[in-house]
């Protein structure tokens, strides 16, 4: 509560232009009829918010977020709305209308609420304000950095690293089935029922439970052996 | 003296749920054996009590059986306890005895019947419920009784229920019944609330001993007299009195056994039998003695009359007994009660003779008992004739036949009788005249039914008369029983006072047997006595010799005349007064239109629309309401979540609770107290005192203290701030200080 | 720049994209404001991570960035067979419940 207007320094004004052509953009996206208009408009608003990540310290993260995001997550949307490219006639769902509009003015209150919070103790002396205030000093060096964030990642985030790479394995796989056609999906029980019955004739002495699970003598799942 | 009197009523009930539930897996035959076994089987245990044990103890208030102690609490000790008496001695004697001869002449009237073993069920539960009747220590038990014998009334007589005229008459029974038996409810309430009892001995000796709980008053007549009078209600629904009668001749609709059991001997007694037991009662209060008196002698005319013009051979007995009946109760009601219970013995016999021939002669006539199309049946059915006669004689009062002294017995009685006081003197005297009256009309009607049905040529159509035949041997044997008993039955109660001293004295053994019971036999002089008997038997040869005018041999010319002449009346009586009818309009029609008028509003509006139809409206707004929760629809979900994102948030960081400063002025000084906030929170207080902007105190305190320099109104600024959130409150306020 | 800059930019985006979640019709539009809302929360991320001066901030981010690929991937399929057997991407007439 002592400071006067912040210093207009060359920051500042990049941070205005950059926040102002992000918060256009995400206005654009969520009011355009047209999908096409849409995505064009997100794809602005990630190139801002990468300028942003830049300003911010965050290079790869900045770079990173024109490869992926920018680069190949918006080309995937852009894919799917060149196929399912219709307008809209109705622009807002109308359906349990109270409802939304009151989550809608909740959620502004919730975003009112939090930026109040960040506004008002900003200036205080407790560890949050300092928190809020800073980002002023220089960060350590390699903030930031290709190396700096690799090194973090290679060795205390390593685990989560190889799970991500799972994840995306199985969302790649996920993708592909989800996505098959009727025919596709039939092809390929074929192809699995095929093998399951080579299976059951190149080892007779191995009975199959239903799902083709090779079963005991009793009807017990094998132990393993072949 | 305790005695174990249980078996008598138990027998009949153990007959009556054997054969209810196993009697269509047994064998015909098993079916009546049983049932006549636990029937005679009573008849034995209560003969074994009457003569072995009850003479001693008769003095002594008679042989008790305390089955079952029922409820025992502070204001009602209720046992379920049986007591033999002399009188009730009397009545289970008449009721196993008679109840026996019709078990087995069942076997035979019902022999071509389907539901065989149901009618013996149904036959030995009446008499086990009548036993209780008779035997009950306490009201409730006799009510137990009572409704038991009412209810075994309905199950017999719609025993063929198949036929709706058949079950109506069974609910007409039922119903009308039930409208004396709530009478009999408020005599019994109300006896409980003078005397604090409602065991018979106990409520008969407070009687005896003139109690003033039973003589206070209540609208001018004493406690006593509305007991009675109420009590008399149920005994004219349950005995066939005016105006509950009307059940009784529709209740011929009933198979003839149960007619006769049922309909002349037992249940309709029940009636008399209870105004005599509670005698005691009665004399407390000779108004209702004379009410009781006066509507007997009423019911025994009117009764008399119907008689005269009925076609159907079963509605001439059952008018007949309502007038009998009527006899009863003048008896009783003169206080002699030893004569209305002869007059009752003497007539179990020969009216269940009469039913019983009236069985015989329908059997004969393949069912029908229209007496129009009967006639000459004298050489077809001789000994049904036979009864038949002996039976008539006894009813008209023939002399030396049973009817001629219980009947006199009871006219002399009314003569002579004081009990009603200097006021209602004339009552007995009425009374006995119109029981002369209704002897000579009892005469009438039956010695016409006579020559009706057995004189004269037949009047039958071809195919009926082939057909007619006398009963077998298992029906015919039970009628002459009850002929020897309708003949000489009435030398039990030979009136006292006649041939005394000579040694032609007979003793009026019934008289003395009740003696300890219904206490001393009225004294009658010989000149009513004699009188009485004389007029009597004139009458009763007069009705006879009227009948054989009009009916001797067939419908006569003078009858023939007489109908055509006075049509109207005729119809009129044969329409029993069209009685009925005006129960019909004067009642029926109300409560009817009554129950119409509630089933509209009552159970169309209120109940289905407004006490069904509101919980379903709010059952389906509340459904709906719940509903609206789970719409399916991701997006409203997120909404919500949002909505109890923003619900949260509010709630943590909310300003501070105080709403107003509370200040204290004292001169210059001042306190002021903002308040706590809501607990744990740690609030910071800034005090601004004079309005400049610049905060005086502050501090964790609610509370500060300030002077001021000079006087003045100033304005007090608190803020209080909530330091964890930052969330402030502002409060205002403005003081004066001088 | 003061942190506080930051994060009221990314409150506000976060409101956007919430809106656009609530209120659109079109399933694509609302998949696309699902990653407006993740980029916000990226940002506040980014900016807690540079006032800090730590560098987790940044691997967080980039953990991110990764499952939002994954999920539009994987969306963007699901949304394509329904298209194929629907013939609309309307969540409107998508839905089966009654009413």
């Amino acid at each position: 509560m002592n400071d006067g207007a912040p210093p207009i320094t060359a920051e500042l004004v990049v941070f205005v232009i950059l926040a102002a052509g992000t918060i256009g953009g995400a206005l654009m996206t969520i009011t355009r009829r047209n999908p096409v208009t849409a995505v064009m408009s997100l794809v602005a608003t990630f190139f801002a918010l990468a300028g942003i990540y830049a300003t911010i310290n965050a290079h790869f993260v900045a770079i990173l977020q024109i490869l992926v995001y920018a680069g190949a997550i918006m080309v995937l949307f852009i894919f799917v709305v060149m196929i399912l490219n219709r307008d809209e006639v109705q622009l807002f769902s109308f359906k349990g209308i109270l409802t939304r509009v009151i989550g809608v003015v909740a959620a502004g209150y919730v975003s009112y609420l939090g930026a109040w919070v960040v506004w008002d103790q900003r200036a205080m002396p407790n560890p949050t304000g300092a928190l809020l205030r800073g980002g002023l000093t220089d960060p350590p060096v390699g903030y930031g950095t290709v190396a700096g964030v690799g090194s973090s990642l290679f060795r205390e985030f390593v685990f989560p690293f190889e799970a991500i790479s799972l994840l995306l394995l199985v969302a790649i796989v996920g993708g592909l089935i989800v996505s098959r056609s009727q025919h596709q999906t039939d092809m390929a029980e074929g192809r699995a029922r095929h093998i399951r019955d080579i299976q059951a004739q190149s080892h007779p002495e191995i009975k199959l439970l239903p799902d083709g699970r090779p079963a005991d003598d009793d009807g017990h799942a094998a132990a393993g052996h072949h | 003296m305790e005695y174990s009197l249980r078996l008598i009523p138990l027998l009949p009930f153990a007959g009556a749920a054997l054969l209810f539930f196993f009697g269509r897996a047994l064998r015909r035959d098993w079916a009546h054996i049983f049932a006549t076994l636990a029937i005679a089987g009573s008849c034995l245990a209560s003969a074994y009590a009457f003569f072995s044990a009850l003479p001693e103890a008769r003095e002594a208030g008679g042989l008790h059986d305390l089955v079952w102690t029922w409820m025992s609490s502070d204001s009602l000790k209720l046992d379920l306890g049986l007591r033999m008496d002399a009188l009730s001695g009397v009545m289970c004697l008449i009721i196993t005895f008679i109840g026996t001869l019709i078990h087995v002449y069942s076997i035979g009237y019902m022999s071509h019947e389907k539901d065989y073993a149901r009618f013996f069920s149904y036959l030995n539960l009446f008499c086990g419920a009548m036993l209780v009747l008779v035997l009950g220590d306490s009201l409730p038990v006799l009510f137990i009784g009572w409704e038991g014998v009412g209810l075994c009334s309905y199950l017999l007589i719609g025993f063929w229920y198949q036929d709706k005229a058949n079950a109506d008459a069974g609910k007409k029974a039922f119903i009308t019944n039930r409208i004396g038996d709530f009478g009999f409810l408020m005599g019994m309430f109300l006896l409980f609330e003078a005397t604090g009892s409602l065991n018979i001995p106990d409520i008969l000796a407070l009687a005896q001993a003139k109690s003033p709980t039973l003589l206070m008053t209540i609208w001018s007549q004493p406690k006593a007299f509305w007991a009675a009078l109420f009590l008399f209600i149920g005994a004219t629904g349950k005995s066939a009195q005016v105006p509950l009668y009307v059940w009784l001749p529709d209740a011929m609709a009933g198979p003839t056994p149960v007619s006769a059991l049922i309909h002349a001997a037992t249940m309709v007694t029940a009636g008399v039998y209870m105004v005599a037991r509670m005698g005691a009662l009665y004399l407390l209060s000779p108004p209702a003695m004379a009410i009781v008196t006066l509507v007997g002698a009423f019911t025994a005319l009117f009764a008399a009359i119907i008689g005269f013009a009925q076609n159907d051979f079963k509605k001439v007995l059952a008018y007949s007994t309502v007038s009998q009946l009527g006899f009863m109760f003048v008896g009783v009601g003169t206080s002699s009660f030893g004569t209305g219970i002869f007059h009752l013995l003497t007539h179990a016999f020969f009216k269940a003779g009469l039913f019983l021939c009236a069985g015989s002669v329908m059997h004969a006539m393949s069912g029908s008992g229209d007496i129009t199309k009967m006639g000459g049946l004298r050489k077809l059915v001789p000994w049904t004739h036979g009864v038949f006669l002996v039976c008539l004689l006894a009813i008209i009062g023939a002399p030396l036949f049973s009817g001629f002294f219980s009947k006199d017995s009871i006219i002399s009685a009314a003569l002579a009788t004081e009990i009603y006081g200097p006021d209602l003197a004339w009552v007995g005297k009425l009374a006995g005249v119109m029981l002369f009256v209704a002897a000579l009309g009892t005469a009438f009607y039956m010695s016409r039914l006579y020559f009706l049905v057995f004189s004269g040529p037949c009047r039958a159509d071809e195919e009926t008369r082939r057909h007619i035949h006398e009963s077998p041997p298992e029906m015919v044997a039970p009628l002459v029983l009850l002929a020897v008993g309708a003949a000489l039955s009435g030398y039990l109660g030979f009136p006292g006072g006649l041939f005394d001293g000579t040694s032609l004295h007979i003793p009026n053994l019934l008289a003395e047997w009740l003696e300890p019971s219904v206490g001393h036999e009225l004294h009658v002089s010989h000149l009513v006595e004699g009188g009485t008997m004389g007029a009597s038997s004139v009458l009763a040869f007069a009705g006879l010799g009227l009948a054989w005018v009009f009916y001797g041999g067939g419908y006569r010319e003078p009858v023939k005349k007489f109908a055509a002449a006075v049509p109207g009346v005729v119809s009129l009586v044969r329409d029993k007064f069209r009685v009925d009818e005006l129960y019909g309009f004067l009642i029926i029609r109300p409560i009817r239109a009554l129950s119409r008028g509630l089933f509209l509003v009552v159970d169309r509006i209120l109940i289905d629309r407004i006490l069904v139809g509101f919980p379903v409206m709010v059952v389906d707004v509340f459904g709906r309401l719940a509903r609206s929760f789970q719409p399916g629809d991701a997006q409203r979900y997120v909404a919500v979540f949002a909505i109890g994102i923003a619900a949260v948030f509010y709630m943590i960081t909310r300003p501070p609770k105080p709403e107003e400063i509370k200040v204290k002025v004292d001169h210059f000084a001042v306190d002021a107290d903002a308040g706590q906030g809501l607990g744990g929170q740690d609030l910071r207080y800034f005090f601004d005192f004079d309005g400049d902007g610049v905060f005086d105190r502050s501090g964790p305190s609610p509370t500060a203290h300030f002077s001021y320099e000079g006087n003045g109104t100033y304005n007090i600024n608190v803020v209080v701030q909530d330091p964890k959130w930052g969330t402030i409150r502002n409060l205002k306020t403005k003081v004066t200080v001088r | 720049m003061p942190t506080f800059n930051y994060l009221i930019l990314s409150f506000i985006l976060f409101l956007i994209g919430t809106t656009g979640v609530i209120l659109r019709r079109n399933a694509l539009i609302v998949l696309m404001s699902i990653e407006l809302q993740l980029n916000a929360g990226n940002l506040a991320f980014l900016a807690f991570a540079r006032a800090l001066g730590d560098q987790k901030g940044n691997v967080f981010t980039f953990f991110v960035i990764a499952l939002a690929a994954a999920e539009a991937a994987v969306g963007l399929a699901i949304l394509v067979g329904i298209f194929r057997t629907r013939q609309t991407v309307n969540l409107d007439e998508v839905t089966l419940m009654k009413r």
